[in-house]
């Protein structure tokens, strides 16, 4: 497990959980997708041409290298911009 | 909130400088809608942690408190549209086209300001596709608003001081940095600095964040080391190390901390007047005195007219403000020059200075070298060697796109154009304008282009 949630001083909104892939991951109400992600050690977003796992980069919705599906909706959007709601499934293949 | 699809402005972007230029607005009666992506204000220097948070101590560094005090005052404004979660993708005189939670929308402002921030320079070298690699900025955005620590061990290398910043927040918050490397030779950036002591001196704030960031550092053991470059980061499925000049370390993050550029998307979009902005590449928006760009009813203010950092953002966005007043017949010349004296000196002042942190963190002479293999545009796997074969038969940036993909993938070039450019400007000089901006300026679905308004 690589990224890890600061905890000193901080209180968070209430626990959740999404599901990635069909993987259940309990997060936190507030959180976006790609922190909920990487603090669950989800961190290959995609896959490359190459069959490489490929990870975030810019964390502010520049590059799109976090592009998710809502499979609610099929709606392609960038995880680190979209807030984690309860129940909200996301698959990392288009 | 009520939203009319009609405002007498739109700001994009919520940071400093969109702030600014609100706030002069104020008391005007106009309507005004601010379109930032994130959900809050703030910008990326005052990344908001989620509303559902309660973070003691957020961004206590004192350097924060006239910012922070500004965003205080943009939340009282009343006649403000927020429209957070929306990214403006599309941009002509007098309308912005944008797409939010319920799809697209098309928003008619007769005058519009474009504060849209910068981003890192995306810098190519073996191994920055593994997960685990991001713009420094991005770790730093975590640190700030998720209250996430990237990695257990992160490695921040480059050449722009801010990652000293970014250091010390990740060890403050009680995260363990690897080391931070400086390409560079010390004396080189302390020399860049002391040619113009006065101006360094304007901006001692800056100057003691950067010393207490190096404090906090010392404290914890964590190396800082100048001269060091980065060659390659290395792992497997996920970064696990980095191969430098001084040695190999374990790292299981790592931030690219080379500089940043202008988000300049829209504005090229609109068919706005853009030059060449700082060393680290990117193109800035051209402005007169009260930052009307070339477009009619369009302004620019902030990174989008050279990333000079928030305070200077901040001041020109208050210039925006004004402008917008002045041609709207609010205010008259002379009551529009002397609200607009205290922002002008802030901004000379804040340009020196950037002007000045521009020279010690110049990357040019310090960029890792890609190999043949390495990606450099990461949306559509294109690799150096394929680009060098373009570039040396003498291929413009457009025609390079055209043959080889590169940039037509959904960042839209954001990562990849400035590494290009570099490279055709090394083959045949700087007369390349770059890649022909393309609605939308952000990826967007086919069923938002198609469904009815």
């Amino acid at each position: 497990m690589n990224a890890t949630r600061i905890t000193q001083g901080v209180t968070r909104g209430r626990p959740i959980a999404i599901t990635v892939d069909g993987m259940r991951i309990a997060c936190f109400a507030g959180e976006t997708v790609a922190a909920a992600m990487l603090a669950a050690d989800h961190i290959a977003f995609r896959m490359d041409a190459r069959g490489q796992g490929r990870g975030m980069f810019c964390n502010m919705g520049v590059c799109s290298e976090c592009l998710v599906t809502l499979v609610a909706s099929g709606r392609r959007v960038r995880a680190c911009l979209i807030e984690a709601h309860d129940g909200m499934e996301v698959a990392t293949r288009g | 909130m009520a939203e009319p699809e009609r405002f007498d402005v739109v700001i994009v972007g919520g940071g400093p400088a969109g702030q600014a230029a609100a706030i002069a607005l104020a008391g005007h009666s106009l309507s005004i809608a601010v379109i930032d992506e994130q959900m809050r204000p703030g910008g990326q220097i005052l990344r908001q942690p989620p509303a559902g948070f309660t973070v003691a101590n957020w961004l206590a560094d004192r350097s924060y408190a006239p910012l922070k005090d500004q965003l205080d005052r943009f939340g009282q404004l009343e006649n403000v549209s927020w429209l957070g979660g929306h990214s403006a993708i599309g941009l002509q005189a007098g309308s912005i086209v944008a797409s939010g939670p319920d799809g697209m929308r098309t928003i008619a402002a007769d005058r519009i300001l474009i504060a849209a921030g910068c981003q890192d320079l995306a810098v190519p070298l073996p191994g920055w596709t593994l997960p685990g690699v991001y713009a420094a900025g991005g770790i730093q955005a975590f640190t700030k608003s998720q209250q996430l620590l990237a990695g257990r061990r992160v490695l921040l290398a480059g050449t722009h001081p801010l990652q000293l910043i970014i250091a010390a927040q990740i060890v403050a918050a009680g995260g363990t940095v690897a080391a931070v490397l400086f390409a560079q030779p010390r004396a080189a950036m302390v020399r860049a600095l002391a040619r113009h002591p006065l101006t360094a001196l304007g901006r001692l704030s800056d100057l003691f964040t950067a010393r207490a960031a190096m404090a906090t550092l010392a404290r914890s053991g964590t190396p800082v080391r100048y001269d060091v470059s980065l060659s390659a980061l290395t792992g497997r499925d996920r970064v696990s190390g980095a191969t430098t000049s001084a040695g190999d370390l374990q790292c299981d993050a790592a931030g690219l901390c080379y500089g940043f550029v202008p988000q300049s998307a829209l504005p090229r979009m609109a068919g706005a007047r853009m030059v060449a902005a700082g060393p680290a590449g990117g193109w800035a928006c051209v402005h007169d005195d009260w930052m009307r760009t070339s477009v009619p009813g369009l302004y620019a203010a902030g990174e989008t007219v050279g990333v000079a950092g928030a305070a200077a953002a901040a001041a020109g966005g208050e210039l925006a403000g004004l402008g917008i007043a002045l041609d709207l017949g609010l205010l008259d010349t002379k009551a529009a020059h002397r609200s607009a004296q205290g922002a002008r000196r802030q901004l000379a002042r804040h340009r020196a200075f950037a002007s000045l942190l521009d020279t010690a963190a110049d990357p040019r002479a310090f960029f890792p070298t890609p190999d043949s293999g390495t990606i450099v545009c990461r949306c559509e796997d294109i690799e150096h060697g394929i680009l060098s074969e373009r570039v040396s038969a003498g291929d413009s940036a457009n025609a390079v796109k055209l043959a080889t993909r590169c940039g037509m993938g959904v960042c839209q070039g954001r990562n990849c154009e400035p590494t290009l450019l570099r490279m055709i400007s090394a083959a045949r000089g700087p007369n390349d304008a770059g890649f022909t901006a393309r609605f939308p300026a952000r990826p967007l679905a086919i069923a938002d282009l198609l469904a009815p308004d």
